[in-house]
């Protein structure tokens, strides 16, 4: 740790902390577009000018290229620090087209925001502006390049140099010719190309799946874990008015530290799509209370061994943790399986992996077995009148096992969030809600439970979150102890019987989750990415 | 002036004097012996006491440099050799590769042994071809006479010399960019901390040094440091290639030691002033702020005396201009070459060299007013010091300096500032 000041303030970060790391993350102020704490300092945008106190007077230099030192003092508000960073953005202005008004960036570009906080200057170009051209070039699948927009931060390419290694962008030419570019037959397909416009600092690198679509001021963020894989990605889920536009990523130091897969990035639209809009009694539709009912009312005139289950990877914490409960209070433990169907493949070394699913180490955690032949062959047999599918597709993975083991399945009841293959077999269809429109958490591949926030809120309030549809399902059933309304008191009571999260409360759990210490069902993410993330500056508290 | 023998041009105008046979002839490679009597950091330690400074522009101590090499990395070592040559009003370098390759690579030689380095890449302007092809048959001649090579003349000493051919940008001859250069990338300089000789060419420790400060290295080992520091001035030891362009009745390049009067190089080398009556004096390359007529009244041809009039040293290239010059056109010329030369990284270099001649454009054209002179320093402010290399700097000197001292040639092209004209009335 070194003792240091920033304008008078006295601070302890850590050794190895550069200087706009420590002010920018004490609550403290100072302009920068090139840096950033993923990438390696590159220090060319110079607007983190900050002077720094030395044996032959004060020192002005960049904040981002120097490591903090025992006794620094650092000020960020002299009249010639100011006068710096002010003039190094107003040369980044000077031939910026200023399109904010059709620009998708505006609203969260570092030009505006840094203008309102350290420019304010009045403007006085005094020559003609050059034209750099190179208006929404489409530079790869998701990627559009306004060129006359860029400042030239390298972010972009440091990011395709660094971290997919793809090195598909590059400039050509010098000093004022200077332009952003992709190689000559090269596209910027990579696959996790879309980070390269989250650290744009301005709206030249845009995606094409969100441009033009909403404005980033009228988007409301929602805390959340990708499910596209086992890995779990930070991320925020940015909606308004019922509708997602996109996902984002969200920091996690130990995790994906701010970036995401393509994959998981473009599946926003997924889950609003091909829904399951309504509750489904054979080829009617049907009210859920009275659907609850005749559920019920069936399920009751069964035997407990007649009854079977399929938990999901897909589905949260909680909805298998009801669903389990439910097994051993009402029906028999035994017959409640959690298929995980044959991986995918797609995994790299860095954040992706073969496992699609979001909560594989979840059923773990709850002692959920995976399926075996011998609960297939029991099916086959006829030895279950009726099974209830929470969350999976049998039919879709594998259409002929399927069809002959359920051939002999009564009643085949079925919570999905999309309209699958089985639920097109299934005699009773409830629609539940997808991981956007509910809480709950996931415990991903190296055992990190996460917690994820409701975004928005299905239209049909008969989509209902799995485990509370179960908990419905309990109360018509006549079995005590599914009085549950939300997902965090569910999740509580879940802790309190789980001896790995013990002491856990779904609300003070840190929104970059916790690690229960499990055994990992895959590597750490990022293996052989060289470039170490520069030290973060947190003060001691 | 003191009467010395010539060290860097012993060899200039003497028939082949370019190859082994006379460079041996004349005393060539009589270093070797005092060489490796020495331990390098004795020799580090003779090229320190020698005051012998950088001659590629910033004149910074040759020893001291040597010795900030680490020398417990394990990694290996490296010596480039500065013969890029691409300052306006330079052009001696040339003239040292051309005539006397050889006293180059016995340079290198001295200096790879001091810093411990076996492999020395010379980075050559492009269009040096000539030079190039006579630096190559000279490596080759030192390499079949044992002067370069494994065990160097039974010393155990190995060194292996490459020519890199540069491909004609100024900004290649900062020494960071330089080295980007040599690794195939584009001539970007870096940014420092770290320095070169810490972490330099492919991430180990790496001395750059300008063709003549290695060219003057041979004769301070053969002679010893106090002989060297004798001559010239106390702080400007040595001799030097001075250069001489533009308004004069003759341009050229001497050898002599450091200390002679600016006027006295103009009127005894230079053969007076052509045109009419001296003007202006750019003192060593068009980076350093130039200096007026009566500023050079008392100015001589030494760091310090340069340092004294806010000026610099920088390459030992004058150029002379006459009264008749128009400083604006001059400037002109400048801002054009440093915002087409700026490599682009940093914002104030890049979008400042751009916007100062734009202005300057707009000033020629007869469509600014006083107010964009005013632009123009403070543009030459917000530049200078707050860039990763001094390119930045090396534009705004001139700015600031041109406008400053000769306001006059820029106001004769501006419209009467804007509160100066009366408003219409409507
Ligand atoms: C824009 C720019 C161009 C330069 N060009 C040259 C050059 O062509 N030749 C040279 O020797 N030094 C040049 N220099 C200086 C080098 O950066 C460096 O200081 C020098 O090579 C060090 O050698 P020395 O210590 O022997 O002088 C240049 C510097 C800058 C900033
Ligand atoms: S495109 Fe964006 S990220 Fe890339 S250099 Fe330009 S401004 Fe920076
Ligand atoms: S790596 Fe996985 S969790 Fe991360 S963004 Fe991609 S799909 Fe989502
Ligand atoms: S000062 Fe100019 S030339 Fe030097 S690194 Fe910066 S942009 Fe390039
Ligand atoms: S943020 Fe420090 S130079 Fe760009």
């Amino acid at each position: 740790m070194a003792k240091i000041k920033i304008d008078g303030k006295e601070l302890e970060v850590p050794d190895g902390t550069n200087v706009l790391e420590a002010v920018l993350s004490n609550g403290l102020h100072l302009e920068h577009f090139c840096y950033h704490s993923y990438l390696p300092v590159a220090g060319n945008c110079r607007t983190c000018m900050v002077e720094i106190e030395g044996p032959k007077g004060p020192l002005l230099t960049i904040g981002c290229n120097t490591k903090v030192a025992e006794g620094m003092v650092i000020h960020t508000d002299t009249p010639k620090a100011k006068t710096a960073q002010k003039s190094a953005l107003e040369m980044l202005l000077l031939d910026h087209p200023l399109d904010c008004p059709v620009c998708d960036k505006a609203g969260e570009c570092k030009l505006q925001n840094q203008y309102m906080e350290y420019g304010l200057y009045d403007f006085r170009r005094g020559v003609p502006h050059y034209f750099k051209g190179g208006k929404a070039e489409d530079i790869g699948e998701h990627i559009i390049l306004d060129q006359e927009r860029c400042v030239l931060c390298t972010r972009c390419i440091r990011f395709v140099d660094e971290i997919p290694k793809s090195s598909e962008l590059g400039i050509v030419g010098r000093g004022y010719e200077s332009k952003i570019t992709i190689f000559p037959d090269a596209r910027l397909d990579n696959p996790y190309s879309g980070n390269v416009t989250d650290i744009c600092p301005v709206g030249a690198l845009t995606l094409k799946e969100v441009r033009f679509k909403q404005r980033v001021w009228f988007l409301k963020k929602a805390e959340s874990i990708c499910p596209g894989c086992s890995r779990g990605c930070n991320i925020t889920v940015e909606h308004n008015r019922g509708r997602i536009y996109r996902f984002m990523p969200r920091e996690n130091a130990e995790l994906n530290k701010t970036w995401i897969c393509d994959e998981g990035r473009f599946s926003f639209d997924h889950f609003q799509e091909n829904r399951v809009t309504g509750v489904r009694l054979g080829h009617s539709e049907k009210g859920l209370q009275e659907a609850l009912h005749q559920l019920s009312e069936i399920l009751s005139g069964m035997g407990r061994e007649e009854v079977a289950g399929l938990a999901s990877p897909w589905a949260a914490l909680e909805d298998n943790f009801i669903l389990k409960k439910l097994f051993e209070k009402k029906f028999d433990v035994k017959n409640l399986v959690a298929p995980i169907w044959a991986a995918k493949g797609g995994a790299d070394n860095l954040l992706k992996l073969a496992e699609k699913y979001p909560n594989e180490q979840g059923l773990k955690l709850l002692g959920i077995p995976p399926d075996d032949q011998g609960f297939w062959d029991r099916m086959e047999k006829g030895a279950f009148k009726a099974v209830i599918v929470m969350n999976q597709d049998p039919f879709g993975q594998d259409e002929e096992r399927a069809k002959k083991a359920y051939g002999r399945v009564k009643v085949l009841v079925v919570l999905s969030v999309h309209k699958t293959k089985t639920v097109e077999q299934a005699g009773m269809v409830f629609p539940v809600r997808a991981f956007t429109e509910k809480s709950g958490t996931f415990v991903n591949a190296t055992g990190r439970l996460q917690r994820f926030r409701q975004a928005v809120e299905p239209e049909n309030p008969d989509v209902m979150e799995s485990s509370l549809w179960l908990c419905r399902l309990a109360g018509a059933l006549q079995v005590e102890g599914f009085d549950f309304e939300d997902t965090p008191s569910i999740f509580n009571a879940m802790a309190k019987e789980t001896e790995a999260l013990k002491g856990l409360t779904f609300q003070s759990l840190p929104s970059t989750g916790k690690v229960l210490g499990m055994a990992p069902i895959a590597p750490e993410p990022f293996q052989g990415v060289k470039a170490q993330p520069n030290v973060r500056g947190k003060a001691k508290a | 002036m003191q009467n010395v023998e010539p060290q860097l041009t012993k060899r200039f105008g003497v028939k082949d004097g370019h190859t082994l046979k006379v460079f041996l002839e004349t005393g060539g490679y009589s270093s070797l012996k005092n060489l490796f009597a020495k331990k390098p950091a004795e020799v580090i330690e003779e090229v320190k006491a020698s005051g012998l400074k950088g001659r590629g522009g910033a004149g910074f101590s040759c020893g001291m440099k040597w010795s900030f090499v680490p020398q417990t990395t394990g990694k290996p070592i490296y010596l480039a050799v500065n013969a890029d040559e691409g300052e306006p009003g330079t052009f001696t370098d040339n003239y040292m590769l051309m005539n006397d390759p050889h006293l180059l690579l016995e340079g290198i030689l001295c200096a790879c042994y001091a810093i411990n380095s076996h492999a020395a890449y010379i980075y050559v302007r492009g269009e040096f071809y000539g030079q190039i092809q006579r630096l190559n048959a000279a490596i080759d001649e030192a390499r079949k006479a044992g002067y370069l090579g494994k065990d160097i003349q039974g010393s155990g000493f190995d060194l292996e010399v490459t020519v890199h051919r540069g491909a004609g940008a100024y900004i290649c001859g900062e020494e960071t960019g330089l080295l980007e250069s040599l690794e195939g990338k584009p001539g970007k300089p870096r940014i420092k901390p770290p320095f070169p000789a810490v972490v330099g060419l492919f991430g180990c420790p790496t001395i750059v040094n300008n063709v003549k400060t290695l060219a003057s290295v041979p004769w301070i080992i053969a002679n010893g440091a106090a002989a060297y520091a004798a001559i010239g001035t106390k702080e400007s030891t040595g001799t030097h290639l001075f250069g001489l362009s533009g308004h004069v009745n003759q341009t050229g390049y001497w050898e002599m030691p450091f200390g002679l009067p600016v006027l006295e190089f103009i009127e005894k080398y230079g053969k007076g002033v052509k045109g009419g009556r001296l003007k202006a004096v750019i003192p060593g390359g068009s980076s350093c702020p130039v200096l007026t007529a009566e500023e050079c009244a008392d100015l001589a041809l030494s760091y310090e005396s340069m340092r004294d009039h806010k000026t610099m040293f920088g390459t030992g290239c004058a150029i002379v201009m006459n009264e008749h010059t128009d400083m604006a056109k001059v400037l002109k010329n400048l801002t054009r070459f440093y915002s087409h030369e700026s490599c682009g990284q940093c914002t104030p270099c890049r979008e400042g060299t751009a916007w100062e001649d734009r202005l300057m454009r707009k000033i020629l054209e007869g469509e600014a007013t006083t107010q964009e002179l005013g632009m123009m320093l403070e543009i030459a402010d917000n530049m200078e010091g707050k860039t990763i290399c001094v390119l930045a700097a090396a534009l705004a000197m001139p700015v600031r300096s041109f406008i400053q001292k000769f306001r006059a040639d820029f106001e004769k092209y501006c419209k009467p500032s804007i509160s100066a004209v009366p408003e219409a009335i409507s």
